[in-house]
């Protein structure tokens, strides 16, 4: 009898233990390998086969397709170049310059990283279309009321997520080294 | 007392081979994953163009709302596969995955140095006999092994705005993922006198 409720406490320790511990684990952001610069972070090995198995976990529950070395890298960013949360209350305005890239795209996605229903149906800006200074420079503004320039709009009750993706740039092979990612400055809020 | 507390040590030691064991065998058994989700876009063997991301309606999750998605699952258990498209001059790129997601091939139209894909598929036993054996079609081709028998493409290419669309999706539905290997059986040779 006594052996048996032994057995049943080890056996419920060890599911407890080795589930739970792999449910905390996986369901967070990959721990191994990002590389961050600023408000971004990306994975660079994410789907690769040399991925660590958390990641490779990781990404096989989300049914996310990442993108291959030879297509791009995807930066992705849930806070302000201070570090606080990014939320549909405020105005950000994302700014500056972006790396050597053929092509980009800026996207928004709330916190549970779906994308948000908008009057002009716009839920991300291309490289290609964006209006710029004449240095070149640009600046994007999430509001979630119209403003004028480049308005990526979003909902005022949510958290935000950005994911800055560039195609078919050095980024994928030499490493991100010291590139400069586009700065996220927060505006008005209410 | 000191017995029950061997038992709890031997259970969170227990515990820790489970927790390693699901991490190492969720990639196989996921129900949410990549090459599972496909399946819902049609039979395996040809491309499918996915919907465009749209609030409320992604096919997967965080694709780029600004890009076209063809995906293919396919298998190599009948012999290797040739994956053949006529893309438009823009940006495309196309990534092979295995069945546990891992990204195997990745290229995209500058690296590729040219407009058409033209991929061959093919395990490692199938491209030794490929060697042995070439097809004069394959001349062209980017032959690529994999180290899995099943697996995924995805396409990707760039919308430049929505007069676009139609471009890309009439490229991408012409995209085959299971094109002959031999374009025509070669003519007979004339017999010598």
């Amino acid at each position: 009898m006594r052996l048996l409720i032994d057995l049943a406490i080890a056996i419920a320790v060890a599911a407890l233990v080795g589930f739970g511990s792999a449910v905390l684990v996986l369901d967070r952001d990959s721990l191994f390998g990002a590389v961050s610069r600023g408000p971004w972070t990306a994975w660079p090995d994410s789907g690769s086969p040399d991925a660590d198995p958390y990641s490779k976990a990781i990404l096989a529950r989300s049914g996310e397709v990442p993108l291959g070395a030879g297509e791009g890298i995807a930066f992705l960013s849930d806070h302000d170049s201070t570090g606080s949360r990014l939320s549909g209350r405020c105005n950000y305005e994302v700014s500056g310059q972006t790396p050597p890239a053929r092509l980009w795209t800026l996207t928004a996605y709330d916190g549970d990283g779906q994308l948000m229903r908008n009057p002009i149906g716009r839920t991300e800006f291309a490289s290609r279309e964006i209006l710029r200074r004449e240095d070149g420079s640009f600046a994007i503004t999430l509001s979630p009321d119209v403003v004028p320039g480049n308005w990526l709009p979003v909902d005022r009750d949510a958290n935000l997520r950005l994911v800055l993706r560039l195609y078919d740039t050095p980024l994928t092979s030499s490493g991100v080294g010291d590139a400069v990612l586009p700065a996220i400055m927060r505006g008005s809020c209410r | 007392m000191i017995r029950t507390l061997l038992y709890v040590l031997g259970g969170i030691f227990l515990g820790g081979i489970i927790h390693i064991a699901v991490v190492l065998l969720i990639p196989d058994f996921a129900n949410r994953d990549a090459w599972t989700s496909m399946g819902r876009f049609g039979p395996d063997g040809a491309f499918h163009i996915l919907p465009m991301s749209e609030p409320g309606t992604e096919p997967l999750p965080y694709l780029d709302p600004r890009l076209a998605h063809a995906a293919c699952r396919f298998s190599l258990d009948d012999g290797p596969i040739r994956i053949k498209a006529a893309m438009p001059d823009e940006f495309w790129s196309l990534a092979v995955f295995d069945r546990r997601g891992s990204n195997v091939y990745s290229l995209n139209d500058r690296t590729a140095e040219r407009t058409d894909i033209d991929l061959v598929l093919a395990t490692s036993l199938q491209l030794t006999k490929l060697r042995e054996n070439p097809v004069e079609a394959l001349d062209q081709s980017i032959v690529i092994e994999i180290p899995a028998t099943r697996g995924f493409v995805l396409i990707r290419a760039f919308v430049t705005d929505s007069a676009d669309t139609n471009r890309v999706n009439t490229a991408l539905k012409a995209a085959q993922c299971s094109a002959p290997l031999e374009t025509a059986p070669a003519p007979p040779q004339p017999a010598q006198p």
